[in-house]
């Protein structure tokens, strides 16, 4: 089984700050379920999916925001209007990611 | 955060079940910002600080059931001081656990099938020529002994799974009863109609079980797709077992008949 956290670790252990993205709520029909997760860096490098796509790279967007600013902030993702695209992710719901910075604080070491 | 992450990855290594809760928004309630974590391991907060001792209490309720249905979900709380916040609860549950009294010749795919899904399997069998290494290479434990008695011993948690597939109603019946009231997610016992139904009589009239008790077992075990060799009664087993576990219906997605 994937563990995300060991990837948070490896990047916390380097000293760095990452983002956590997860889904925590869906509506109707989406690419990836309620407590899927991705890891994102300060540089947009993606690790694990939400479900691809379009949704995925607004995530990472904001994501890489979260990462800099060090506040968490709730993504809405609709992937309603996006039937003309030709992207594969596209699924008609809609998706709440929740995008939470973790970082290695000093004090605690 | 980097006590958290150890803490993260010390309970998928030890195979643990455990809550992470996370405050995604919160409104008015005090003290708890959005980001604000707690991790419930063992019906209790083991890693961050909740100062309502009532939130506490709604949080833990919150986490056991989590655990036990394993869906992770976004749930509004609210306290008495009229505050409120969405919360995250993200389950971890620790893998599955099946139990196989009865090492014949059913136990043998099922285990195999088992293991093809992560379970950990446990097998017992009185006979160490049905419960040994060379006919369950895969399961994780295998025990030669009294099946009422090991099953007795045996630690059950609410993701555990037990099926009963000994040589005769006289070894399935007193496993039964060491399981009836354990919490178990899911006690399938093997058997024709006619015998279960003399079974759950008997237990009915000379022990006073309850019909809720017995309502649990599900007996004549497995999904009805007309299985007919041991590899087939095995995956109607095991379907049963998904079934349970994850809340499906059981029928083809294509409304087939």
């Amino acid at each position: 089984m994937e563990n995300i956290y060991d990837d948070v670790k490896e990047f916390l252990d380097q000293g760095e700050t990452v983002a956590v993205a997860t889904i925590v709520s869906t509506k109707g029909s989406t690419p990836r379920e309620v407590g899927a997760k991705m890891v994102v860096t300060a540089w947009g490098e993606i690790l694990g999916t939400i479900g691809g796509g379009c949704g995925e790279a607004d995530v990472r967007r904001e994501a890489i925001e979260v990462v800099r600013t060090r506040k968490p902030r709730t993504v809405r993702v609709d992937l309603l209007d996006d039937i003309s695209s030709d992207s594969p992710a596209v699924c008609g719901g809609i998706m709440n990611v929740f995008i939470d910075p973790w970082w290695k604080d000093e004090e605690s070491d | 955060m980097d006590a958290l992450v150890q803490e993260l990855i010390k309970i998928k290594s030890e195979g643990a079940g455990a809550v992470l809760i996370t405050v995604v928004e919160s409104q008015g309630l005090d003290g708890l910002d959005s980001g604000d974590k707690c991790l419930v391991r063992d019906g209790r907060i083991v890693l961050g600080e909740v100062n309502d001792g009532d939130l506490e209490q709604t949080l833990l309720r919150e986490a056991s059931e989590r655990l036990s249905d394993e869906h992770s979900r976004l749930v509004s709380v609210e306290t008495a001081s009229g505050g409120q916040a969405d919360v995250f609860f993200e389950v971890m549950p620790s893998p599955p656990k099946l139990i196989v009294v009865g090492a014949g010749h059913i136990a043998v795919p099922l285990v195999k099938i088992a293991k093809l899904m992560d379970y950990h399997v446990v097998v017992i069998d009185d006979r160490i020529l049905f419960a040994n290494r060379e006919r369950f290479p895969d399961a994780d434990e295998v025990i030669v002994g009294d099946m009422a008695e090991t099953v007795k011993a045996l630690d059950i948690t609410p993701t555990t799974y037990v099926v009963l597939i000994t040589r005769g109603h006289k070894y399935d019946e007193p496993c039964l009863r060491e399981l009836l009231d354990r919490p178990a997610k899911y006690i399938g016992m093997i058997g024709s109609k006619r015998r279960i139904k003399a079974c759950f009589e008997r237990f009915k009239e000379e022990e006073y079980v309850s019909e809720e008790l017995i309502s649990r077992v599900y007996a004549p075990i497995g999904l009805d797709i007309a299985t007919e060799t041991p590899e087939e009664i095995a995956l109607g087993i095991l379907g049963e077992i998904i079934k349970v576990r994850r809340g499906g219906k059981a029928q083809s997605l294509s409304r087939k008949r």
